[in-house]
């Protein structure tokens, strides 16, 4: 264990760039370094709570002292962001039980390959991983197609062997019947037929094979998806938070279709051109070896060439890329809110922006589509000069009698042969960065390990409600603790009010119950068992919650209340929407529970997708239910309703409840008043009145507002 | 005769809470933070925040205490006094850092990141920088035709006051990305 624990900051006072470090002692000091001379040194003594504030584009380590003091340790850039939370999590925890406990690992930012920074939400260095293991996971991943790939690759070659057939037919055809006209029909009608037959041979071949191949490909993609699909399933919320959903979705979809794309292609033609473009070359050789130079003579012209374009035209592509995308989520933003352009008498200005938008696509279209028009028949009439070239120095040959006709035939037609493979190899490195673009997105997805992690053996002890909370402290940043040191416990059956404002922390205690998250320091316990040493399967069996935002899915009312216990009877799910006062708005409806609901259930209102929510947490009948403002969206009479109901569920089974509408929680036991990330107050209605705290204030104010409305 | 009926404007309503200059005196404390007394209050840490940073930096300052409640707003710093100005426009320049392009020197885009060398100026320093740029669309940000804001993933901001200023090899190599 190292001695000292040092952050590196960049900014001096003046916020000029430097070298600093800041240094925690093992003796409980805290002292800063500018260019190798010690700034100041200060004892821990004193000290209340070291912490980042962060500005904009840069940030400060200040110490708080318990004369309320507080002091600027240094400052730093927002690449210090991170590693400065972290130097505060270890000061604070030295502050907090006086032992200094100085990790040895820090969460580097920079790859320790290359020292280049590491993207936001990528484990994986880009510019270091490394390609050949790349590939060989992939083809790892392709052994179950394996087999049926390579068979079929081997008949898509031979059938191309037989097209090779063909010139060498004509050439025969040529120099031994037609040109000393001499052949008899009969000879000259079988080489016709063999030429058929060679064409019509591997005409099918082709078909047949490249249909079971791309079976097999298809067959890939999907087992790619399916395992990128699941392994998402199973990530934290944590990690799943860290990107956007647009970028998960491209990853599950898009970047797998990339890599079956490259691996259908490179398995088709890669190997069908290589085969051709070796036996071709062979043959070119014996026939004649001059002639076959004057073929190769542009091509080292035209690759460095092509290569050079490729660069150019890539960016005119992306920017068309980027203006196209720019078109489509202007499109969506709008359709979205539809509702909001109308109300605000707004079509108009939304005509002309997309307008622009699209007037910009299409300038940047026609411009790109102008020059490949003018560039690729270029590329192609340079790479063609070598065909002008054995056509003239052949024609000389034939002349002067060095060359028979049926050769240069069949010289011509082998020419075709040769250069589509090669055009195919300048496009090839662009294509691979594009596939590898994928591969390191997807194996990002697959390598991922799940922080939540269930246990090898989890111990699943019957849980019978009483929830502990020990010393928990967590922050969705690292810097930014939202729970502080919360000890909290909560009897089997009782029923407990958490409020405070927003931000305080109330939901968060909630996530951490779920599971969804993992404490950063303390535990927390069900029936005195760690939830970590639990499966979350069991957990969530014996958890029912109804979240803030509701979300619904595309499906019947029937489904979405069965959703949370999949083969409930239909009694069952009548019972629970009786219990979450849903079942008469639902009967009321033409199709009752059949009715269909669009997705996230656009179709009913707010308050009818509350009582849902309520009905699908109650029916799996769990020890304990969870109410984050599940009743916020309900009028004072509605909710009254649901409460009576919910009543009688709730007796004997632990419930939490989170509301600001304070009369929700009238029949709870306790009340916990949370406060910047720590309970202020805690105890019954009556108990904290009588304390004058926040509580009281809260209510006062509640009144107040509803005297006046 | 039309009786009218009187409306409320919503400058009548609502008070933006304009600072008054004469009963405000900023302070810089021992701990190196801004503190301010105010209509008899004092306050030992004030954050200064700008409303518009782009658009007007210099106008519409939101003061806010420790716990960011806001305490008042400096319409415009030419309404300070030169002391008072000096020790505002120091804690602004200590919560707003954005380092100036001078030179682009390499721009690569790799595998949907695009990766940046760069030698910028902060605060009179020039010094080298390697970033990295998530999602171009967002985080290149032209602001008008002529000035430039990138972030990068790590949430560090640079800006290039003028393109027109900028040597043609940077722009060049920028161009890709600006539309």
């Amino acid at each position: 264990m190292s001695e000292v624990y040092t952050f590196a900051y960049d900014l001096d006072d003046a916020m000029r760039p430097c070298g600093g470090s800041l240094r925690f002692s093992r003796d409980g000091r805290v002292s800063a370094l500018l260019d190798g001379v010690v700034l100041f040194g200060l004892d821990l003594d004193g000290a209340e709570e070291a912490s980042v504030l962060a500005g904009v584009g840069c940030g400060l380590v200040f110490l708080k002292g318990k004369d309320g003091e507080e002091r600027v340790l240094c400052r730093f850039s927002m690449s210090g962001l991170v590693p400065a939370g972290e130097f505060c999590k270890v000061v604070n925890y030295y502050i907090q039980t006086g032992t200094a406990v100085i990790p040895d690992e820090k969460e580097e930012r920079v790859c320790a390959k290359c020292g280049k920074p590491l993207m936001e939400g990528m484990s994986v260095c880009l510019f270091c991983y490394n390609r050949t293991s790349l590939i060989k996971r992939v083809f790892a991943l392709l052994r179950p197609f394996w087999r049926t790939m390579v068979t079929t690759q081997a008949f898509m070659a031979l059938s191309s062997v037989l097209y090779l057939l063909v010139p060498l037919f004509n050439r025969i055809l040529i120099d031994r019947y037609l040109e000393p006209m001499t052949g008899p029909a009969a000879h000259v009608l079988m080489l016709a037929g063999a030429m058929l037959l060679a064409r019509s041979l591997g005409e099918v071949i082709f078909v047949l094979s490249s249909r079971v191949y791309n079976r097999a490909s298809i067959g890939f993609a999907n087992h790619l998806r399916t395992l990128a699909y699941d392994k998402l399933q199973r990530l934290s919320m944590n990690s799943l938070s860290k990107r956007t959903p647009g970028d998960l979705i491209r990853r599950v979809m898009e970047d797998t279709n990339t890599i079956k794309d490259f691996i259908t292609d490179m398995g088709r033609w890669g190997l069908e051109q290589a085969v051709m473009f070796i036996i071709v070359l062979t043959i070119l050789l014996f026939t004649n070896p001059w002639l076959t130079l004057l073929v190769f003579l542009p091509i080292p012209v035209v690759a460095v060439a092509m290569s050079r374009f490729w660069n150019f035209i890539q960016i005119r592509y992306e920017r068309q890329w980027r203006r196209s995308s720019r078109c489509n989520s202007i499109l969506h933003d709008i359709i979205k809110g539809i509702r909001t352009v109308k109300a605000f008498g707004n079509e108009d200005r939304e005509i002309q922006k997309f307008a622009y938008e699209t007037r910009k696509l299409a300038e940047v279209s026609s411009s790109n589509e102008r020059l490949w028009a003018l560039l690729f028949p270029s590329m192609v009439f340079f790479t063609g000069i070598g065909e002008f070239l054995v056509l003239y120095f052949g024609s000389d040959s034939i002349l002067k009698g060095g060359l028979s006709v049926g050769v240069l035939v069949q010289f011509t037609m082998y020419i075709t042969y040769v250069y589509a493979p090669l055009r195919w190899l300048v496009s090839f490195p662009r294509w691979l960065a594009d596939a590898m673009t994928s591969m390191v997105k997807v194996f990002e997805i697959l390598d991922e390990e799940p922080d939540i992690q269930g246990k090898e053996e989890p111990e699943d002890v019957p849980l019978t409600g009483g929830v502990r909370f020990d010393g928990v402290s967590f922050g969705y940043k690292s810097y930014e603790p939202v729970l502080k040191d919360v000890s909290l416990e909560i009897r089997p059956g009782e029923m407990i009010g958490v409020v405070g404002k927003s931000g305080a922390g109330k939901s968060t205690l909630i996530n951490l119950l779920m599971r969804l998250y993992d404490p950063n320091a303390g535990s927390v316990r069900i029936s005195g068992a760690d939830l970590r040493d639990m499966s979350p399967r069991h957990l969530h069996e014996n958890v029912g919650v109804v979240f803030q935002d509701t979300f619904l899915f595309a499906g019947t009312v029937y489904d979405n209340i069965a959703y949370a216990k999949p083969g409930a009877s239909a009694e069952e799910v009548i019972m629970a929407a009786k219990a979450g006062g849903a079942h008469d708005f639902i009967i009321a409806m033409p199709d009752g529970y059949n009715t269909f609901i669009g997705e996230n259930g656009h179709t009913i209102s707010g308050g009818e997708r509350q009582r849902l929510a309520i009905a699908r947490a109650v029916i799996k009948d769990p020890p304990i239910l969870i109410f984050d403002e599940a009743t916020s969206s309900l009028d004072v009479e509605t909710e009254a309703a649901i409460q009576d109901s919910l009543q009688k569920l709730t007796k004997g089974r632990t419930t939490i409840a989170i509301a600001h509408r304070l009369s929700t929680l009238r029949a709870a036991d306790r009340l916990i008043v949370l406060d910047k990330g720590r309970i202020a107050e805690m105890g019954t209605h009556v108990e904290l009145l009588k304390r004058k705290g926040i509580y009281y204030n809260l209510v006062i104010a509640q009144r107040q507002t509803g005297k006046r409305a | 005769m039309e009786t009218q009926t009187t409306l409320t404007g919503l400058a009548e309503a609502i008070d933006l809470g304009v600072m008054d200059p004469s009963a405000a005196e900023f302070f810089e404390t021992p701990g190196g933070f801004t503190g301010l007394r105010y209509n008899g209050v004092e306050y030992k840490r004030v954050s200064l925040r700008r409303a518009m940073p782009i658009a007007e930096p210099s106008g519409y300052i939101s003061v806010a205490d420790h716990e960011n409640k806001e305490i008042c707003v400096i319409r415009s710093l030419s309404d300070l006094s030169g002391g008072q100005l000096r020790i505002v426009s120091g804690e602004l320049d200590r919560r707003y850092y954005c380092p100036e392009i001078a030179e682009i020197k390499s721009v690569k885009d790799k595998m949907g990141y695009v990766y940046m060398e760069l030698r910028v100026t902060g605060r009179g320093r020039i010094y080298d920088k390697n970033c990295a740029v998530k999602d171009v669309n967002r985080n290149i940000r032209m602001l008008g035709d002529d000035r430039l804001l990138i972030f990068d993933a790590d949430g560090n901001r640079y800006i290039v006051p003028s393109l027109a200023a900028l040597d043609k090899k940077s722009v060049r190599r920028l161009e890709p990305y600006l539309f």
